[in-house]
């Protein structure tokens, strides 16, 4: 096992995220996107820590403290998610063009 | 006394110009409740004053060596500008005589102009042209003659365009001063182009100069070419001869004056310039091909009209022709004394067809008639005038064609045989204008027709007499050619051209076996010749038609090609602007793809600039 496998399969995660999140029309599915992409981040730090750092296992570390902003992040997505269901009774990201031109 | 009057005699354009700023005081606008009338008295004080003082200065400056006086009036670095005086017989006689006729006329304005408001105005310009022909044969300098003769371009368009809320003036006024302003520029071409030549602009310099003058003959052919175009446009000579035609919508007085002296400003430039014109035979060649043309043609047309004022206009460029001529065969005393024949007779012309016009309204020729029983002083003066303006002893113009033609004689006979033509055409027309007025049945416009008041009759006769007397003149003052040297064959000539034209003339015109009116055969030619030459319709077509047409062009060119190009820019912003902000599509997602693009983009930048 290599770590660009590692590197790929993270890049093809963040790839697949990507394109979720800009394809998605339901906000909820945007903020899973967002999840799948800060995922593929934490395989990048977790193998860069395996394979570059074992010793330090810095890139560990950071990837807990992306776990962590990462929930606290989906909580306040999903919170603002909510409150824009309340005022406009949809999660349609299309119908949230509002502040164009 | 004399003495000190002859050194004074630059004071002489002075007198008018005092009275031209005087004249201002009775403005219609400025004195509202006396009326105009002391501007023309004001005036004729002046001009008085002005002639009297060339009389007394004459007997000291003639047959003496000539004072010459030297002001200066501009000196920056490598050019001395100085306005040189010459005060001569000769000036001093052209004072006398330009004052003279400006007396008379003045004169006469004051019976003419007696149902107007405008005599302010109308008796400051005449004074400006007083003052600026005095000034001319004064200054003895091509460049401050030049600048004499724009102003007097300027006062023509202010004099002419007198009437102004008369279209036809308008439209006179701007000719006579665009086509005098062409002749002129051109003039300012030669004078400038003169200069690094001879290195002066003094007349008396430019003579010694062109005497020893190793000049490339093409250059001083271009350069007399342009000094022959300033008089060309003055003398209203073909083809810059319009003006004069459309000038006799300017008030008779001033047309007197135009007819005798002002159209000769431009003769006394080119008698000046004779050594400099002297210098290519081309030039010389240029002048009397343009004055032959423009005596021929001027005369021809003269005949044609059925206007009392243009019948006597285009004589008026038929002598000015003669004039040309004259310069262009180096016969400079004969141009003068032409000038000064002519100018008497003109004047004296003008006068009296003024007077019949004045009480007859009309000046359709073709409506006058009969008047010689009623109109006895003005009928003779019409006829003295046209006697003297044609070669007929002893009247002066007698003598000064017969110094034209004897000078012609020997060197130039085949423009003997035009001035021969010429002067009968010329007599043919004066008398067609004098029977067409004074002879033949009295018609609706001339039943009733009293002679003139005394302001218009006592210079009209006081002219008379002077035209009268002029040979007598002439003959005191030594100026007339020996006739024991003349050849006789060209007096004999001369004087049977002018019986030839006289009599054909009198027959068709003055007796009644020929009925009126009289056509030609031909009628295009008469029409030819009454429209003259359709010169306007030439206008219009070639320098006036291409000058709009390229105006049009460039003002086409700077609407949408200069400005639309500045406005594109302008125009290309807003449009982007207003397309590129369809960017900002409110799509949360379309930004994120937007930022992953862009980053992707600046990568890729990145690692192909790094490798």
């Amino acid at each position: 096992m290599q770590l660009q496998y590692f590197l790929l399969l993270a890049a093809a995660l963040f790839c697949i995220g990507i394109y979720g999140l800009v394809t998605s029309r339901n906000a909820i599915r945007v903020l899973m996107s967002i999840e799948l992409l800060l995922n593929a981040v934490n395989i990048n730090l977790m193998s860069f820590s395996n394979y570059l750092d074992s010793e330090g296992i810095r890139g560990q570390v950071f990837t807990v403290f992306v776990i962590t902003i990462a929930a606290a992040e989906a909580a306040v997505g999903l919170a603002i998610v909510l409150s824009i269901y309340r005022n406009r009774g949809t999660v349609d990201m299309e119908q949230f063009n509002l502040l164009k031109w | 006394m004399t003495e000190l009057l002859a050194q004074s005699a630059w004071l002489i354009p002075c007198y008018p110009l005092m009275g031209m700023l005087l004249s201002i005081l009775w403005f219609p606008s400025i004195t509202r409740r006396t009326g105009p009338r002391p501007a023309g008295y004001v005036n004729l004080i002046m001009t008085f004053i002005a002639f009297a003082h060339g009389v007394l200065a004459f007997p000291a400056v003639w047959q003496h060596a000539p004072i010459t006086l030297e002001a200066t009036w501009l000196e920056v670095a490598g050019l001395k500008l100085s306005l040189p005086i010459e005060i001569s017989g000769l000036t001093i006689g052209a004072i006398v005589l330009v004052t003279g006729l400006n007396f008379l006329s003045q004169f006469y304005a004051v019976g003419y102009l007696e149902m107007d408001w405008g005599w302010a105005r109308f008796f400051s310009l005449l004074a400006l042209f007083e003052a600026g022909m005095c000034a001319l044969v004064l200054c003895d300098s091509l460049f401050f003659s030049y600048v004499i003769l724009e102003m007097l371009t300027l006062g023509t368009y202010l004099l002419v365009g007198f009437w102004f809320n008369q279209s036809l003036v308008v439209t006179g006024a701007r000719d006579a001063f665009l086509t005098k302003r062409i002749g002129d520029l051109f003039l300012l071409m030669g004078v400038l182009a003169l200069y690094p030549l001879a290195g002066t602009w003094n007349f008396s310099e430019l003579a010694q100069w062109a005497q020893t003058a190793q000049v490339d003959p093409k250059v001083i052919t271009l350069v007399g070419l342009a000094l022959l175009a300033g008089p060309m446009g003055k003398c209203a000579q073909f083809p810059l001869h319009l003006w004069l035609d459309e000038a006799m919508e300017g008030p008779i007085p001033s047309t007197i004056l135009r007819n005798s002296v002002v159209v000769a400003t431009g003769a006394w430039l080119l008698v000046k310039l004779e050594p400099v014109l002297a210098l290519s035979p081309t030039v010389m060649n240029a002048a009397i091909a343009i004055g032959a043309v423009s005596a021929i043609g001027g005369t021809l047309i003269s005949i044609a009209q059925i206007d009392a004022k243009r019948a006597l206009s285009y004589l008026v460029t038929a002598y000015m022709g003669l004039t040309f001529i004259a310069v262009g065969t180096g016969q400079t005393q004969a141009a003068l004394l032409l000038c000064l024949t002519h100018a008497m007779a003109m004047g004296l012309l003008v006068m009296g067809t003024g007077s019949i016009i004045l009480n007859n309204i009309t000046q359709d020729l073709t409506q006058l008639g009969g008047l010689w029983s009623r109109r006895p002083i003005s009928g003779l003066a019409v006829a003295i005038g046209g006697l003297g303006l044609v070669a007929l002893p002893p009247l002066g113009g007698f003598w000064a064609m017969l110094k034209l033609a004897d000078g012609l004689w020997t060197t130039r006979p085949v423009l003997v045989a035009i001035v021969l033509l010429v002067n009968a055409l010329a007599a043919f027309s004066v008398t067609r204008t004098f029977g067409a007025i004074f002879a033949g049945k009295r018609q609706q416009m001339s039943e009733r027709s009293p002679e003139n008041i005394w302001t218009i009759t006592v210079p009209m006769t006081l002219l008379l007499g002077f035209t009268l007397h002029l040979p007598i003149i002439l003959d005191a003052l030594d100026l007339l050619p020996n006739w024991a040297v003349l050849n006789k064959d060209v007096a004999l000539l001369l004087t049977w051209s002018s019986i030839f034209g006289i009599s054909i003339s009198g027959v068709l015109y003055i007796g009644q076996a020929v009925a009126r009116p009289i056509h030609l055969p031909w009628k295009p030619l008469q029409d030819l010749f009454a429209y003259d030459f359709y010169t306007p319709r030439l206008y219009r077509s070639s320098v006036v038609g291409s000058v709009d047409l390229v105006s049009r062009l460039t003002d086409w060119v700077d609407r949408y090609l200069v400005d639309g190009l500045v406005n594109f820019v302008g125009i290309a912003s807003i449009f982007g602007g207003e397309t590129l902000k369809y960017g900002n599509s409110g799509q949360m997602q379309f930004y994120a793809l937007t930022i992953t693009t862009g980053a992707i983009a600046l990568i890729a930048i990145l690692l192909t600039f790094l490798n």
